[in-house]
C-alpha cells in the first residue's frame, strides 16, 4: 500500500503544491513566533544574568503599594555587615531633562538615578561631582547631545540646573529607563537633583571568600524585618522570569494569529483531500476491486496525507526560523530596547512544529478519507470519469444543526450585549457568541453559496457575457467545496472587517469623549503630576482679544473623608465660564461649604464628606462639606471634587495652576492663537501647549498603527486563503479539461476561456467577502456595545468596501495560474482524454 | 485520387489537399496522415471509415481547425485555414463549424435547451426561432429541453448536441463517431436524424464511424488506411460497407 501511496504522491505532486505551501506557511508562522521569542527570552537571561554576576547581594524596600525607599541607615548598617566588601546605595528619582526648544523632552519627565561601578559608562566617563551629569545612549541620540556639551535638567521645584555630560551610559534590559530615558549623576547631585531621601536598591559585593549565600543571611538579620534581601542571582531569576512573562505574552499573542492562519490552512487541505479523492474515484474503485480493503484504502489516503504534513512541517520549521530572523533584524532596525542574539530552533520548536503540522494535515483529511472507503467496487466500471456534481447538499439534518448553532450564537451575543454591561466579562462573550455563529455559517455555508453567488455574479455575469454566465453557474456546481473554499477566506475578512469597525468606532467614541473632556482649543498643562503652571502665565492671558475664554483650573492632593472612609483625593477649583453639566442636583448651588463631587465616589446630593486643608505640609482643622451636585468625571476635564475657588485658596497654598484652557476667538486665527500661548509658556520649561487637534492625531496615530499591525498579521491567513482558491480552481480545471475543450471547440476564445476562470474566482473572493463583512460588521457592533456605555457605531464603510474590493481581485489573481493553464491546452488532446 | 480532384468544384464545402500530420519528433515520429487529397460537396452527407489508428479522427480535428496540420492546406467554403492563429481559427469554429463528438459533448451545468443556445450565444447571434422550433421537433426534445445532461439518457443527450450543431445554421458539421456509445435504436434515431438535416436543410456533414450501418446512412463514404485515402464509395449500403472493409483487410495498400 505505501508503494500505491507514494506513486500517488508523485502523480498528485503539482496538485499538492498549493497545500504544502498553505501548511509551511502555517507552520513557519508558529516556528517563527516561537524562535523570536525564544530569542528574545535567551537574551534577557543572558543580560540579567551578567547584570547578577557582579553583585553577590541585593537590599530592596519592603514590597507593598507606596512606593518607598531604604533609609540612610539602611546603608550604614550594611556597610558594617561583616564580609561586605563594598555597598552601594541607588537612587532613583525623576529629573526632567530640558531639550534644545527649551522645553522639557517626552511626555513624562526622564528618570534622575545615581551612577555606580555597575552602570556601564559606554562613552566617556562617569559624572563625579555637582556639575557633571550622564546621559543613557538613546536620549542623548534622540535628542541631539554630545559628550562634552552642556545639558539642562529640572529639579523638584522646576528650577533648572547645568551639568556638563561627561559620558554616555547603556540603560541594559531596564525598561523604565529604556521608556522614560535617564539622567545620571554622582550620588550626591542624584538625591539633590530628584528629591529622593533614601535608596531603591542597595548592592552589596562580598569580601573574597565569602558566599553570597552566608553574606545575604548576615545581610538579612542587620537590617531587621522589612527590608527584602536576596542574592544576585535569585535576583537576577526574578527578573528573569518577570521579563519572560512579557515575552510570552508577545509569543500567546502571536500565536493566536498562528492558530487562525492554520485553522484556514487546515479547510485548504480538507478541500484538497475532498477534491482528489472525488477525482480519484475511479482510482479507489480499481483498488478496491483488486482486493483492498476499506481500511487500506483509508489509511493510504492518511498516510498520504501525513508524508504531505511531515515535509511540509520540516519546510514550516526552516521558515519560520527565517521569519524569527528577518522580524528580529526588523525589530533592531526599530531600536526596539530587546535584548536579541543568535536565532535557534529549539527542540520544544520542532516539536510543536511537527505536531501541528502533522496533526492538522492528518485531521483534514480524515473526512475525505473516510468518503474514500465509501466507494464502491463497481465505481470502477462506471464510465463518466467526470467527479461527480453534488447536489444542494443541504439534508435537513445539516439545516436544523446551522439552524440551532445560528440561534445560539444571536442569543448568545444578545445576551452579552443587552443583560451584561460593558466590560471584559461581555465582551468575552461576543467572542463566544461570535465563534458559535461562525460555526453555524460554516455549517450552512453549501445553502447559501447559491443564492450569494447570484448576488456576488450578478454584476459580473451581465458585464462579461457568456463567459460571465458559465463562470456563476460554475461557482455554484459543487456548493460544499465553494462553500469550504470561500469560509476560508472569510475568517481573515471577518477578522480584519471587525478590526476596522473595532478601530473607527472607538476613534469615534473616543473623538467623541474627546470634545466633552476636551472642549476647548487649546491646553496648557504641565509634564509631572503635582507641578504647576505659574499663576504669572494664566495672568499674563486674561483680556487677550485673541483669546475667547479662559478656564483656570487648580488643585491638590489630601485627606479626604468619604462615608467613613478617608483616603487622598485631588480636589480642585476652576475660574472662567465652564459649564459643569451635573448628572444630580445643581451645579449652580456650588457655594462656600459646598462640594461637587464626581459621579462613583458613593455620594448624592445633600450628603457630607469631611476634608482635610493643607496649608504648607501643615493639615489643618477638617472641614465638613455639604455635597451641591454629581458630575460624570469622564465627561469633564476637573478633578473628582471641585469647591468654590475663594475656598480653594482658603484650604490650599496652591500658587500655580494644574491646566488653563482655551478657546480661540470667532475669527481670530488659530495659529496666532498658539504662538501666543506659547510665547506665554515659553519661560517655564514643563508648561507645555497642546491643541485638541494635537491629541486627536496621536490617538489616531496610535489606532492606525495597532491595526495596521494586526492587519499585517491577518494577511498571513487571507494570503493562504487565497492559496486555497487557487487550489480549489486548479483542481476544478484540471477535473474539467475536457469541458473546457469542448467550450473551446464551440468557439470560445482563450481570453474568455480566461475571462470565465478569472469571473468564478472574482465570484467566489466575493462570496467569501460578502459573508466576512457580514460578520465582520455584526460582531464589530456587539463588541463595540460592550466597549462603551453609550457607543457610537462607526464602521469605515470606505475601508470595509475595500475589503470587498480587494477580496474579489485577490481571487482574481489567484486565477491567474489555472487560468493560463487551461487556455494553454490543446483541444485535441483535451477531448481524446477519457 | 483522381475523382476526388475532379470533384473540387465550388460546391465543395471542404477542401483537403497533401495533407499531413505527424506527431512527435525523428525517431518517436507518428505519421498520422501521409498526405490526404479529399473533399467534401456542400448539402451533402459524408462518411470517414477505416480502422482503428487509420487517422480519421486526426483527419476530422485537421480539417476542422482544432489541429494544426504538418503540411498541406485545408479550405472550408475557400477560406484556407492552415496558418491561421488561434483566433482566427476559433472564430471559424464559431461561426462556420459545428461538432458533436463520441461523448462529453454538454455542459453539465446548463439545460438541454442552454445548451443549445450556447453556440450561437459564444458567437453573439440571436436564435433564428423558427429554425430552433424546427429543430427541437425534429429531435423529439420539446419536453425535455429544461432537463440537464445527467438527466437525460446517452441517446437523447447525443440528438441534443445535434440540435446544437444544427441550430446555429453552420457550413459544416463534423461528427466523430456521434453513436458510438449509443445502441442501435437510438443510433438509428441520431442517424436518421442526420440524414434528415441534409435532405431538408442542406445541412454539410462529416461524419466518422466504425459502423458500416452508420456509415450506409451517408451519401458517400471515404476509406482510410494508416494515414492515406484508399478508397470511396458512392449511395453505400451497409452490405457494400463491410465488402469494401473486409477487401481492405486482405488488400496491402
Ligand atoms: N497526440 C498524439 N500523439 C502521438 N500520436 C498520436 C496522437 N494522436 C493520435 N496519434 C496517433 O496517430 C494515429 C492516428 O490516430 P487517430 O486518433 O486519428 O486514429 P483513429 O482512426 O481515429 O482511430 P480510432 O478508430 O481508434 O479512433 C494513431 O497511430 C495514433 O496512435
Ligand atoms: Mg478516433
Amino acid at each position: 500500500m505505501l508503494r500505491t501511496t507514494l506513486a500517488g504522491l508523485r502523480a498528485h505532486r503539482l496538485r499538492l503544491m498549493l497545500t504544502a505551501v498553505a501548511i509551511t506557511l502555517g507552520v513557519g508562522f508558529i516556528a517563527g513566533t516561537f524562535v523570536l521569542t525564544d530569542t528574545i527570552q535567551a537574551g534577557i537571561s543572558r543580560s540579567f544574568g551578567a547584570a547578577a554576576d557582579s553583585i553577590d547581594v541585593v537590599v530592596l524596600p519592603p514590597p507593598g503599594d507606596k512606593p518607598v525607599v531604604l533609609p540612610d541607615r539602611t546603608l550604614a548598617k550594611v556597610r558594617e555587615v561583616d564580609g561586605v566588601a563594598s555597598a552601594d546605595g541607588l537612587i532613583r528619582g525623576t529629573a526632567a531633562l530640558v531639550g534644545r526648544d527649551g522645553k522639557t523632552v517626552g511626555d513624562h519627565p526622564t528618570r534622575g538615578m545615581s551612577i555606580d561601578s555597575r552602570v556601564s559608562i559606554t562613552k566617556g566617563a562617569a559624572p563625579r561631582g555637582p556639575g557633571e551629569a550622564v546621559l543613557d545612549e538613546n536620549t542623548a541620540r534622540l535628542r541631539g547631545f554630545a559628550v562634552g556639551q552642556a545639558i539642562t535638567v529640572l529639579d523638584q521645584m522646576d528650577a533648572p540646573h547645568r551639568f556638563r555630560l561627561t559620558g554616555l551610559f547603556d540603560v541594559g534590559v531596564d525598561q523604565e529607563l529604556a521608556y522614560f530615558g535617564a539622567v545620571g549623576f554622582d550620588a550626591a547631585t542624584a538625591r539633590a537633583m530628584t528629591g529622593v531621601k533614601g535608596y531603591a536598591e542597595i548592592d552589596v559585593k562580598a569580601a573574597p571568600g565569602v558566599a553570597a549565600d552566608r553574606l545575604r543571611a548576615a545581610v538579612a538579620s542587620a537590617t531587621g524585618a522589612g527590608p527584602e534581601v536576596l542574592t544576585g542571582k535569585a535576583l537576577a531569576d526574578r527578573l528573569i522570569a518577570a521579563n519572560g512573562a512579557s515575552a510570552e505574552f508577545i509569543a500567546l499573542g502571536l500565536l493566536l494569529f498562528g492558530v487562525v492562519a492554520m485553522l484556514v490552512a487546515a479547510l485548504v487541505i480538507y478541500n484538497t483531500f475532498a477534491i482528489l479523492v472525488a477525482q480519484r474515484t475511479r482510482e479507489m474503485a480499481l483498488l478496491r476491486c483488486v482486493g483492498a480493503t476499506r481500511r487500506q484504502v483509508f489509511g493510504s489516503v492518511l498516510l498520504e496525507s501525513a508524508l504531505v504534513g511531515v515535509v511540509c512541517s520540516a519546510l514550516g520549521l526552516a521558515a519560520g526560523l527565517g521569519m524569527g530572523g528577518a522580524a528580529l533584524a526588523v525589530l533592531e532596525g526599530m531600536d526596539v530596547p530587546l535584548p536579541t542574539g543568535t536565532v535557534a530552533l529549539a527542540p520544544r520548536t520542532i516539536a510543536v512544529g511537527l505536531a501541528v503540522g502533522v496533526l492538522v494535515t492528518v485531521g483534514a483529511a480524515v473526512l475525505p478519507a473516510r468518503t474514500a472507503t465509501r466507494v464502491p467496487p463497481v465505481a470502477a466500471l462506471r464510465t463518466q470519469p467526470e467527479a461527480a456534481v453534488d447536489g444542494p447538499g443541504a439534508g435537513t439534518v445539516r439545516r436544523v444543526a446551522a439552524g440551532l448553532l445560528l440561534a445560539a450564537g444571536a442569543a448568545i451575543t444578545a445576551v452579552a450585549v443587552t443583560v451584561l454591561g460593558p466590560g471584559e466579562v461581555a465582551l468575552f462573550t461576543v467572542m463566544g457568541g461570535g465563534m458559535v455563529t461562525f460555526l453555524g455559517v460554516l455549517v450552512i455555508g453549501p445553502v447559501l453559496v447559491r443564492p450569494l453567488s447570484a448576488v456576488a455574479g450578478w454584476l459580473p455575469a451581465r458585464m462579461s457575457g457568456v463567459p460571465g454566465r458559465l463562470a456563476v453557474d460554475n461557482s455554484r456546481r459543487n456548493p460544499r467545496r465553494s462553500a469550504t473554499t470561500t469560509i476560508a477566506l472569510t475568517i481573515g475578512v471577518t477578522l480584519m472587517t471587525m478590526m476596522a469597525v473595532l478601530t473607527g468606532s472607538i476613534r469615534a467614541n473616543y473623538n467623541h469623549k474627546l470634545e466633552e473632556q476636551f472642549p476647548v482649543d487649546f491646553m496648557l498643562s504641565t509634564q509631572r503630576e503635582g507641578s504647576h503652571i505659574p499663576s504669572g502665565v494664566g495672568d499674563g492671558l486674561r483680556g487677550r482679544p485673541e483669546l475667547a475664554s479662559l478656564v483656570r483650573v487648580r488643585q491638590a492632593e489630601t485627606a479626604v473623608t468619604l462615608g467613613g472612609r478617608e483616603a487622598r483625593r485631588t480636589v480642585g477649583a476652576y475660574e472662567g465660564p465652564l459649564e459643569v453639566s451635573a448628572s444630580s442636583g445643581s451645579a449652580r448651588g456650588l457655594a462656600p461649604g459646598s462640594v461637587l463631587a464626581a459621579e462613583g465616589l458613593g455620594v448624592r446630593p445633600g450628603g457630607t464628606l469631611t476634608l482635610t486643608p493643607d496649608k504648607g505640609g501643615e493639615p489643618g482643622e477638617p472641614v465638613t462639606l455639604r455635597v451641591a451636585a454629581t458630575f460624570d468625571a469622564n465627561a469633564t476635564p476637573l478633578p473628582p471634587l471641585v469647591v468654590p475657588p475663594t475656598e480653594f485658596a482658603r484650604y490650599f497654598d496652591v500658587a500655580g495652576d494644574a491646566q488653563i484652557m482655551v478657546d480661540v476667538a470667532p475669527g481670530a486665527d488659530p495659529d496666532r492663537a498658539r504662538k501666543l500661548l506659547e510665547e506665554a509658556a515659553r519661560p517655564y520649561p514643563t508648561v507645555r501647549v497642546a491643541a485638541s487637534t494635537d491629541i486627536r492625531g496621536q490617538f489616531d496615530e496610535a489606532l492606525d498603527t495597532q491595526l495596521m499591525v494586526v492587519t499585517g498579521l491577518l494577511g498571513l491567513a487571507i494570503l493562504i486563503s487565497l492559496l486555497g482558491i487557487a487550489n480549489t480552481l486548479s483542481l476544478s480545471v484540471h477535473e474539467r479539461t475536457r469541458e473546457s475543450a469542448l467550450l473551446r471547440a464551440l468557439g470560445l476564445t482563450r481570453p474568455q476561456l480566461r475571462l470565465m476562470l478569472s469571473v468564478e474566482a472574482l465570484v467566489l473572493g466575493l462570496i467569501g467577502a460578502l459573508v466576512g463583512v457580514a460578520l465582520g460588521m455584526v460582531f464589530g457592533w456587539a463588541a463595540i456595545q460592550t466597549m462603551f456605555a453609550d457607543p457610537i457605531y462607526a464602521p469605515p464603510v470606505g475601508q470595509v468596501l475595500t475589503f470587498v474590493a480587494l477580496s474579489g481581485l485577490a481571487g482574481v489573481l489567484a486565477a491567474v495560474l489555472p487560468a493560463r493553464r487551461a487556455a494553454r491546452a490543446q483541444i485535441t488532446a483535451a477531448l481524446s482524454e477519457t | 485520387m483522381s475523382t476526388t480532384e475532379a470533384r473540387t468544384t465550388a460546391a465543395a464545402a471542404v477542401t483537403a489537399s497533401g495533407l499531413t500530420k505527424v506527431y512527435g519528433r525523428s525517431d518517436a515520429a507518428v505519421h498520422a496522415l501521409r498526405g490526404v487529397d479529399v473533399s467534401f460537396d456542400a448539402g451533402a452527407f459524408t462518411a470517414i471509415m477505416g480502422p482503428s489508428g487509420s487517422g480519421k479522427s486526426t483527419l476530422m480535428h485537421c480539417l476542422a481547425g482544432l489541429d494544426t496540420v504538418s503540411s498541406g492546406s485545408v479550405r472550408i467554403g475557400g477560406t484556407e485555414i492552415t496558418g491561421l492563429d488561434d483566433k482566427r481559427l476559433t472564430m471559424l469554429r464559431r461561426e462556420r463549424i459545428g461538432f458533436v463528438f463520441q461523448s462529453f459533448n454538454l455542459l453539465p451545468t446548463l439545460t438541454a435547451e442552454q445548451n443549445i443556445l450556447l453556440p450561437l450565444q459564444i458567437a453573439g447571434r440571436q436564435p433564428d426561432r423558427t429554425l430552433l422550433d424546427r429543430v427541437v421537433e425534429t429531435v423529439g426534445l420539446r419536453d425535455r429541453l429544461g432537463h440537464r445532461p445527467a438527466e437525460l439518457s446517452g441517446g437523447q443527450q447525443q440528438r441534443v448536441a445535434v440540435a446544437r450543431a444544427l441550430a446555429a445554421r453552420p457550413q459544416v458539421i463534423f461528427a466523430d463517431e456521434p453513436t458510438g456509445n449509443l445502441d442501435s435504436r437510438s443510433g438509428a434515431e441520431v442517424l436518421s436524424f442526420l440524414r434528415t438535416s441534409v435532405r431538408e436543410l442542406g445541412q454539410t456533414i462529416v461524419m466518422v464511424t466504425h459502423d458500416p450501418v452508420a456509415a450506409s446512412y451517408a451519401d458517400r463514404v471515404v476509406f482510410l488506411r494508416d494515414g492515406l485515402l484508399v478508397r470511396e464509395l458512392a449511395a453505400p449500403t451497409p452490405q457494400t460497407v463491410l465488402d469494401t472493409l473486409v477487401s481492405l483487410e486482405g488488400a496491402p495498400c
